[in-house]
């Protein structure tokens, strides 16, 4: 089945609950695709190392040179098929938010409804308590505006990358050819891991809006987590590790242009560029925990409003 | 009369809800301090980094110790990967966790039968990349150190071709972790779709007792 999502980030109307998207089998396809291109560029590294051994520097440096981009462009076709499982997780996390508002009209015991407002604590955080649906935070609205050009730009600079690593294959010695193909690879990998990290905020946009919407559509109190401390941590290691790939690809690009001592500069731009997909990463495992907290506490939610109807 | 829509999933009944499996206990914990080690590892291995760079930018950089540190350097920084990569995964298990324990709360709530989806085939081979990767990078990060202790009495080509066959390790290290990751999270949608189904049921149900 495809599922077209909406500008809100929803599956189009008259999505089939019981049928199986396809992200998952795409996901997993393209994943497969990645890891063969990184099994190749393996290969091709170890046998790189055993020029070294018959004393054919030269030749092993062009085998390195398009084995680098080729790894890369591996990672990054795995990233693109995790950001495709997330769409398919977003897709899916909307249709339990229907399957949730229909079932719980019908398992709810009949109740006053008592609406209760301000901010309340729980087991997972401080909640706010009100009447209509929480609006969306900037930083979801950001999110669901920004993670498909996110995850586009992201590849377009991998393979942009993987074509000048044959250049770089080409002419071992080009330094303007080694640059560009490792200032714009780990641009591409960190554009890609932001992408990845717009849609776990996207999915952190539509667990709030659709658990808020269940409770508004059963005419009971919404209660929203506030925003916790682990989703700020999120957004601010993000923020600085798109930073650090921008900085490392514009470092990339002066030593392009001609420097001093290049074995100097790539000893520190390499381990900078994975310091910068280090810190997006980082972020990446706040969001998880943060979805995972949040859906503690809908499930609570939803027991609660199961054993007390409201 | 109960819509009959689980037929394509395996799953267990039980009266009470199952809670965490013991992988999901172990992402529970484990989580945070592998996130930890990871945040710890990366500013240690750029300054190295910053210590090499200095060194070969010098009059008269010492080759020994440039050789060492371009081994230390990318294994402090891979202690960092391999770290946030299993605090990634952890985190995975840990939301699956919460869907099953949830799920069963939810359930057993509303006075059903619990039904719980078991392990999907994508969870078990997430597992075991997961495991797999791990053990790669380890097996790197530790001969890097071996190299590094190696540099003074190795030949430079013998050290060329450890780096280049341990970075191509490395990199394999990577791409299975980052699969094992998207096999977690297509886990996820395998466990939202069996309970979108179930909570749709759950209503035509009759409650027990």
């Amino acid at each position: 089945m495809t599922t077209r999502l909406t500008k809100e980030g929803r599956p189009a109307a008259g999505t089939d609950y019981l049928s199986e998207t396809r992200h998952r089998k795409l996901g997993f396809t393209l994943a497969l695709a990645g890891l063969i291109l990184a099994v190749v560029a393996f290969v091709a590294n170890v046998a790189a190392a055993g020029l070294i051994g018959d004393g054919d520097e030269a030749g092993a440096s062009s085998v390195l040179a398009w084995s680098f981009g080729l790894t890369t462009t591996a990672f990054g076709t795995i990233k693109l098929a995790i950001g495709i499982v997330l769409i398919g997780i977003l897709v899916r996390l909307w249709l339990r938010v229907e399957a949730v508002k229909v079932a719980l009209a019908g398992l709810k015991p009949q109740a006053e409804a008592r609406v209760v407002t301000g901010d309340t604590s729980t087991p997972y955080g401080r909640a706010v308590a009100g009447r209509e649906v929480p609006k969306p935070l900037p930083i979801h609205t950001m999110a669901r505006r920004l993670w498909k050009p996110m995850l586009a730009m992201g590849y377009m600079a991998v393979v942009a990358g993987l074509v000048t690593s044959l250049v770089w294959s080409a002419d071992e010695a080009s330094t303007a050819a080694a640059a560009w193909t490792q200032g714009l690879q780990f641009l591409g990998e960190g554009l890609l891991l932001a992408g990845i990290s717009f849609l776990l905020g996207t999915i952190l946009g539509s667990l709030r809006e659709g658990g808020g919407e269940v409770q508004e559509a059963l005419g009971l109190t919404v209660k929203t987590l506030k925003m916790p401390t682990t989703a700020k941590v999120f957004i601010g290691l993000m923020a600085l590790g798109v930073m650090a790939a921008m900085l490392q690809f514009v470092l990339y690009l002066v030593v392009a242009g001609g420097v001093d001592n290049t074995a100097a500069w790539f000893a520190w731009l390499g381990p900078l560029r994975e310091v910068s997909l280090g810190l997006i990463l980082s972020g990446v495992v706040m969001a998880l925990v943060t979805i995972g907290n949040v859906l503690g506490f809908q499930f609570d939610r939803i027991k609660e409003i199961v054993t007390t109807g409201n | 009369m109960t819509i009959n829509t689980l037929t394509n999933f395996k799953y267990t009944e039980t009266a009470h809800s199952p809670g965490y499996n013991r992988l999901q206990r172990m992402g529970r914990r484990l989580w945070a301090p592998m996130f930890l080690m990871a945040v710890m590892a990366w500013p240690v291995g750029f300054a190295l980094a910053i210590v090499r760079a200095n060194e070969l930018a010098s009059a008269s950089p010492d080759p020994t110790t440039v050789a060492r540190l371009g081994q230390v350097v990318p294994a402090v920084m891979f202690i960092g990967f391999l770290s946030v990569f299993a605090a990634v995964s952890f985190a995975i298990a840990r939301i699956l966790g919460v869907f099953r324990k949830g799920g069963g709360d939810v359930q057993e709530a509303s006075g059903r039968r619990v039904l719980t989806l078991k392990m999907t085939a994508a969870a078990k081979l997430f597992v075991a990349l997961m495991a797999m990767a791990m053990m790669i990078i380890a097996v790197a990060v530790v001969l890097h150190f071996v190299v590094a202790g190696s540099v003074d009495t190795w030949s430079q080509a013998t050290i060329e071709q450890w780096s280049i066959t341990l970075e191509a390790v490395r990199r394999i290290g990577v791409a299975i972790y980052l699969v094992a990751i998207a096999l977690g999270l297509g886990a996820i949608i395998t466990v939202l779709r069996f309970q979108t189904i179930r909570v749709r049921q759950l209503p035509s149900e009759t409650a027990n007792g």
